[in-house]
């Protein structure tokens, strides 16, 4: 009995110990970031931040014809790494070295693309030569006119909303709480903004201001000029979608699975809609609908004026990625893998295209095809008229 | 399976340290803090039969050292007399397990929800989306500050200062319950594992996120406490060495003392007497010290 006892105290001890040791793996597993870059497009090439810490430039028509990568105007560029702490394991059991990733979609500014880093604590904003990179060990080539923000190794928060561009001034919102306008010639900041919390989100302009939201609950509205606050306002809960403005209001999705309608003047609510969770891409608004996709599986079409429910599709996964619209229909896309075409007056379903791979970076529409960068390391160009998958690249088979 | 562990075990306990967070004016660290004193009181009766569990069986152990010796070449008859002895002592032999058991699922749904609730990452925020019920306080309090005293709690300490606590109360809590063996090999294999287990866990705090640590530093703590008022002080922390094998088999066979054999030899009965001597003081202490 005895020794029987010792034995299921010994194999208790023994499986308590995997556990942990399980725990300790998994959850070293679970933190580690990948990104979710959407598309950039300038003079027939696209340009987006790939889920293995690349950026790439790619040529549709290039991709369509199944040409060698990398084709004319195309290439490839390693996202320096610049000490930031990777994941938040150490040698326990993750390489410490800087992890690399992109949330942000790049934007473009004349001869640069520029580029939001994540690096667990840390980003950069980068600005790459659009035609061929001219980094040099990581160090930006300056007769390119390109660029880091800050420069050398030093670093502000971590980058996951995307940049905004208007009038010369690139604003981005980091997680160290700052808005940043950025003169994209030189890269040097302009103003910096603090709003006292952390920023995921990406800042919307409208007229000289520009509206950034953080995940404080809060809601600002900042002179562009010089980056004084002109109001301020504070939700029940922080805001989990960018902000988008459109006539006089601002709309915003929150953390307690509302959508708000905000006058872009006072910062005082309008309106505001339940949903069955949260509201997390940017919603679109159109001809005085707003379209919100939310993670409860549902993309909803909602008044702008009243706040009023007009139509809801659901789809069979949560809606992360930011739809996009065409003149008649509104797509979007599921963390399932489906990319759904629907007739946007009355959301019936136009047409779906299955792709199999969760979608969660932004979708983008040029003419009739739509650019999807999935989480296989797979972009797919679609027609959207005919819902038939024109080609599609994988980096990840790219040595 | 996975998801039926969701529903009933961690979406309860995440969505509770959440709303906590919300009540306790959106400090996660207190939320953590909190839990784990309310987890660990829900337990306590659990934990107070296991530590007496243990406490009894290790009370027996002389004797069935004994009983081993004596029919280790009849196994019938060795666990007749075993479920005898317990049965006379009064002890379920499983009675230590079955409490280690059930808080088991308890303790990692609650080192889930701390990693599932601090969302680190922009994906691992997403995944939080699907575990979260729709109560005001959890949609309030949601994305968790992770600023709590010095600490970044997504982050590790960069300091010392966590790793040391967890390896400290860790060590303190393990010498509390780990008898000193009798064995050479075995008590070098004891030393090594109170020992080692701390100083892993030490180093694992420098790897991961500060609410991680918090919550094994406070989980150690009130380990230590119970341990300490259940069993009536700090137990083994307090006996350094341990007894020599073959006479503390000769000395303590029953609850009393026996009489040293005046036909020994001086050096024989020098032994004897300091080991009396321990076993007496251990008598008069307790096996925790009391």
């Amino acid at each position: 009995m005895a020794n029987f006892l010792k034995r299921i105290k010994q194999r208790l001890s023994l499986i308590a110990a995997l556990i942990v040791l399980s725990l300790l793996v998994v959850s070293c597993a679970g933190p580690t970031f990948q990104g979710w870059s959407g598309f950039a497009a300038s003079d027939g090439v696209l340009y987006f931040g790939g889920i293995d810490g690349k950026v790439y430039a790619i040529s549709p028509t290039a991709r369509s014809q199944n040409l060698n990568f990398p084709s004319q105007g195309e290439w490839v560029f390693n996202i320096p790494s610049f000490g930031a702490p990777g994941s938040i394991c150490g040698p326990a059991c993750a390489p410490a070295s800087a992890q690399v990733s992109t949330y942000a979609t790049p934007v473009v500014v004349g001869n640069l693309v520029c580029v939001g880093i994540y690096a667990g604590d840390k980003g950069k904003l980068i600005a790459i030569d659009r035609l061929a990179p001219g980094y040099t060990e990581g160090v930006p080539l300056r007769s390119k006119g390109e660029w880091t923000y800050p420069s050398g190794t030093k670093s502000i928060g971590a980058i996951v909303g995307t940049p905004v561009v208007a009038e010369g001034t690139i604003y981005i919102g980091t997680s160290d709480g700052k808005l940043y306008a950025i003169d994209p010639v030189y890269g040097e900041k302009k103003w910096e903004f603090d709003t006292g919390g952390k920023i995921w989100t990406s800042p919307a302009v409208e007229g000289g201001v520009v509206y950034i939201s953080n995940y404080n609950r809060k809601l600002f509205a900042a002179s562009r000029t010089d980056g004084t606050q002109i109001w301020q306002t504070e939700l029940p809960s922080s805001i989990s979608s960018s902000p988008v403005v459109s006539g006089n209001n601002i709309y915003v999705g929150t953390f307690d699975n509302h959508l708000y309608a905000i006058d872009k003047t006072n910062g005082k609510e309008v309106w505001n809609f339940e949903g069955g969770n949260w509201f997390w891409p940017t919603p679109i608004v159109k001809d005085g609908a707003v379209y919100a996709g939310c993670l409860d599986n549902k993309l909803y079409a909602i008044d702008a004026g009243s706040g009023k429910e007009l139509w809801q599709f659901i789809a069979d996964g949560p809606i992360v990625s930011e739809p996009v619209l065409t003149d008649s229909s509104v797509v979007i896309a599921s963390k399932a893998g489906d990319i759904y075409v629907l007739d946007s007056g009355k959301g019936d379903l136009v047409k779906s295209i299955h792709i199999g791979f969760p979608v969660m970076a932004p979708l983008f529409l040029e003419g009739n095809m739509l650019y999807v960068h999935a989480g296989s390391l797979c972009v797919y160009g679609i027609d959207v008229v005919s819902g038939e998958k024109a080609w599609e690249f994988c980096y990840s088979s790219i040595e | 399976m996975a998801d039926i562990w969701n529903t009933i075990i961690l979406e309860p306990v995440l969505n509770s340290l959440i709303a906590l967070t919300n009540v306790l004016g959106g400090s996660f660290g207190l939320a953590i803090i909190v839990l784990t004193v309310v987890v660990r009181l829900a337990l306590f009766p659990l934990t107070v039969r296991q530590t007496q569990s243990t406490k009894a069986m290790q009370t027996l152990q002389p004797k069935i050292q004994e009983i081993q010796k004596k029919y280790a070449k009849d196994q019938q008859k060795l666990q007749q007399e075993m479920m005898k002895l317990y049965k006379e002592a009064g002890i379920n032999p499983l009675g230590c397990l079955w409490p280690m058991l059930i808080q088991l699922p308890i303790w990692i749904a609650l080192y889930q929800s701390i990693m599932q609730a601090l969302a680190a990452t922009p994906e691992s925020l997403l995944s939080l989306s699907q575990h979260l019920y729709s109560w005001a306080a959890v949609g309030h309090a949601i994305p968790l500050s992770d600023k709590f005293l010095w600490l970044n709690l997504s982050r590790p300490d960069p300091n010392l200062i966590l790793a040391i606590l967890v390896g400290g109360t860790m060590w303190v809590q393990q010498k509390m319950v780990t008898p000193p063996a009798a064995d050479p090999r075995q008590r070098s294999m004891t030393n090594l594992t109170t020992t080692m287990m701390p100083l892993m866990f030490g180093l694992f705090t420098l790897s991961f996120p500060s609410g991680l640590a918090l919550y094994w530093v406070v989980s150690n703590i009130i380990g230590i406490v119970i341990q300490y008022f259940v069993s009536g002080g700090w137990g083994y922390l307090r006996t350094p060495t341990a007894p020599k094998p073959p006479t503390v088999e000769k000395v303590i066979p029953a609850q009393k003392a026996p009489v040293v054999q005046p036909s020994k030899t001086l050096q024989k009965a020098a032994e004897e007497s300091k080991t009396l001597k321990k076993a007496s003081d251990e008598k008069k202490r307790g096996l925790f010290g009391r």
